[in-house]
């Protein structure tokens, strides 16, 4: 009978633990690529997270389709936030701590982002998000975070220079929803505006589960605004100010958020007139140029996806934008090998340019607001055509006096 | 500018006031507070939208399908989250069963339905989104409608006068060969076609949203507090007082402020007037 001595045993364990520290790096570059998804997918900020939800999906599809990465299976887990910052923070941490996702993609919007960033920066978790408030982006203090979309600057001096320029209004109502983000774009907005030489003659947050919001813009009317910024989300109260906007015959314009143009909006307004007079945040990516075409690549996803995913009741560029996001993410692992945090953030602010579905992204070290100005258009909300895109002629490029060089689409 | 103010606040009060409507009869005939009443608003409204606009069905077949359906939802909710809390009504646990009842309502709605508003059918076509819409003015004629309902069933009719004696003294009743289960489940039923009618009247002017529940639920409940707990005459009044005052603050101060003035309101009323600005209903010699 063989005996067990205090040598050997400690030799077999050394021996085991050995065995099982080189055969970790093994498992992990076999184990599947998980990334979070926290998605406002229900609640009355639920419209992004639906888009985005459809485009994580296709991209998932497609890339488990092709194979994975490197052999890698692919797995996306979804947590809903309905949109509360609460559930979005909880979320976050099960998704790192128990679920050990190597990857994040959200949360969907701002006010949520506002809660979870600092959460993983402190975990370092790479997290790329489409959430526009400003002060989400920091290398310096939030090194693992990078926006797949414009930032609120960017969307702010498009509707800005078009409302001081194109629309010539000086006089002008800023308007937002009770959330995070509508707060935070209000008062940004709001300075803005000043700091052009604007009047803002009326500024005001609404809730966005109200009613009805006649008294909201009569005051508005009363205020002497000859335009109206919109920077809300929610297709409820949107719909509903172009509705009562109508009904005390006030033909004012109406600027804003991409929201402005969702299908949602178009089935929500109590007649198609409604919806004329108002102009939004568009991305060329999703918009029909001069020549009455989408770009190749848009064009390209649009054929492939016909039948497929629902777009009539969505924004195309929240499911490009989200199909983006699982691309960045898995293209850094096939270049690194790795799900290491530091490589997927090491590759992230090597990309420059990223040719995207929704735009050129480009990153460094010290710049992770990747989405490209002179990408960023106007286009009448009601434009939208085959579902797709957004107006379809380019109509003024630069706004003069040194501005960005946003362009504007003329509608269809 | 009045016009609008005041069409619009009568038409929201008037939602109000029947969702305080509902639940009163639901409090009256079971001495449980039921939040399950905004969510009959809402269900009223979505309902609506589904078989008018969804299925196709006529407008007259539609809206008698939706009082029938939440009249169902109105009888589940007796089975489902009073009933089994009837004998410990002192411990409030219908609170946490009908809230609970509530929030599961809301979220298989928003799962079946969709969380985003969707349009509620235009029924008549009359008026142009001015103050005579009939957006505004179908809620004021369903609470009319419901005012003179309860009026003529509890004055007129047996049954009715059976949901009162069970709202008096339920003991009594009892003794007196009431059927007291078979009544309160009429009640709950009641309730529901009065939440129903109140989603499906104001579905033009709150569209067909999920999220409508948990509104309604808070300033349906407005009305009672103010009108008194089971005085639905005191709850028309107070709903109505309450839309015209909300809009009324949304005009002169706006945005989220005038929610914090409707309830700095409410809160002082309700220090001045404990039981509300009606009172509860008055015992009497029977």
């Amino acid at each position: 009978m063989m005996t067990l001595t205090r040598r050997g045993f400690a030799l077999g364990t050394a021996g085991a633990a050995a065995a099982m520290a080189l055969a970790r790096p093994a498992i992990a570059q076999s184990e599947p690529i998980r990334i979070g998804w926290l998605g406002s997918l229900t609640g009355p900020l639920a419209a992004p997270g639906v888009g985005f939800d459809r485009g994580m999906k296709w991209a998932l599809a497609e890339v488990n389709g092709a194979g994975g990465v490197k052999g890698r299976h692919v797995e996306i887990i979804v947590r809903d936030t309905q949109g509360d910052p609460t559930k979005a923070v909880n979320a976050t941490q099960e998704l790192i701590s128990r679920q050990k996702v190597h990857a994040m993609w959200g949360p969907g919007n701002s006010g949520e982002a506002l809660a979870t960033t600092p959460i993983m920066a402190r975990q370092k978790m790479p997290d790329l998000h489409p959430c526009v408030v400003n002060s989400l982006i920091d290398p310096e203090k939030y090194p693992n975070a990078f926006r797949l979309a414009p930032s609120n600057t960017q969307w702010d001096d498009a509707v800005r220079h078009y409302t001081l320029d194109i629309v010539r209004a000086k006089d002008v109502a800023v308007i937002g929803d009770s959330t995070g983000y509508g707060t935070s774009a209000v008062k940004d907005s709001v300075a803005n505006f000043k700091k052009d030489g604007a009047n803002v003659v009326y500024q005001a947050t609404i809730d966005p589960n109200t009613s009805d919001v006649t008294p909201d813009m009569l005051r508005m009317r009363d205020s002497g605004a000859k335009a109206l910024v919109i920077w809300s989300v929610t297709t409820g109260l949107n719909s509903r100010l172009m509705n009562a906007r109508a009904a005390i015959k006030w033909d004012v314009p109406i600027i804003g958020h991409p929201a402005l143009g969702t299908g949602e909006v178009g089935k929500l307004v109590d007649k198609p007139a409604n919806w004329e007079n108002v102009y939004m945040v568009g991305y060329r990516s999703c918009s029909y140029g001069a020549d009455g075409k989408l770009p190749a690549r848009s064009q390209e996803f649009v054929d492939k996806i016909k039948g497929k995913i629902e777009l009539a009741d969505t924004s195309l560029w929240w499911v490009l934008c989200a199909v983006d996001a699982v691309n960045v993410i898995t293209r850094a692992v096939a270049e690194t090998g790795s799900t290491a945090p530091e490589a997927l953030i090491g590759a992230w602010n090597k990309l420059d340019p990223y040719p995207g579905l929704f735009g050129n992204y480009r990153f460094s070290p010290t710049q992770h607001n990747g989405y490209p100005t002179d990408e960023v258009v106007m286009s009448a909300a009601n434009s939208q055509r085959d579902l797709v895109g957004l107006g379809c002629e380019e109509q003024t490029k630069g706004w003069g006096r040194g501005r960005a060089p946003t362009c504007l689409l003329r509608p269809c | 500018m009045l016009s609008a103010i005041l069409a619009s606040g009568l038409a929201v009060g008037a939602v109000y006031a029947l969702i305080g409507v509902t639940y009163n009869v639901m409090f009256s005939a079971s001495r449980v507070m039921s939040f399950t009443a905004g969510q009959l608003g809402m269900l009223g409204g979505v309902f609506g939208a589904l078989f008018i606009s969804r299925l196709g069905l006529p407008g007259v077949v539609g809206f008698a399908l939706t009082l029938a359906a939440c009249a169902l939802v109105g009888v589940i909710t007796e089975i489902v989250a009073v009933r089994p809390v009837l004998g410990r009504l002192e411990q409030h646990l219908y609170v946490l069963s009908t809230l609970a009842f509530a929030l599961m309502i809301q979220q298989f709605t928003a799962i079946e339905w969709s969380t985003e508003p969707q349009p509620f059918p235009r029924l008549f076509g009359i008026g142009s989104g001015g103050p005579f819409d009939e957006k505004f003015w179908l809620p004021l004629l369903a609470c009319a409608a419901v005012i003179v309902g309860l009026e003529l069933l509890y004055r007129r009719t047996l049954v009715g006068r059976a949901f009162l004696a069970i709202a008096e003294d339920n003991f009594a009743a009892r003794a007196l060969g009431l059927p007291e289960r078979n009544l309160r489940i009429a009640s709950f039923a009641l309730a529901g076609v009065i939440g129903g009618l109140a989603g499906f009247a104001g579905g033009e002017l709150l569209l067909a949203n999920f999220a409508n529940g948990g509104v309604l639920n808070f300033y349906g409940f407005v009305p009672v507090a103010l009108g008194g707990l089971g005085n639905s005459r005191g709850a028309v009044v107070g709903g109505l007082a309450l839309g015209v005052f909300q809009q009324a603050a949304n005009f002169t101060v706006g945005g989220v402020f005038a929610s914090v003035a409707v309830f700095v309101v409410f809160i002082v009323v309700l220090l001045a007037a404990p039981s509300g600005l009606f009172g509860p209903q008055q015992a009497r010699r029977v």
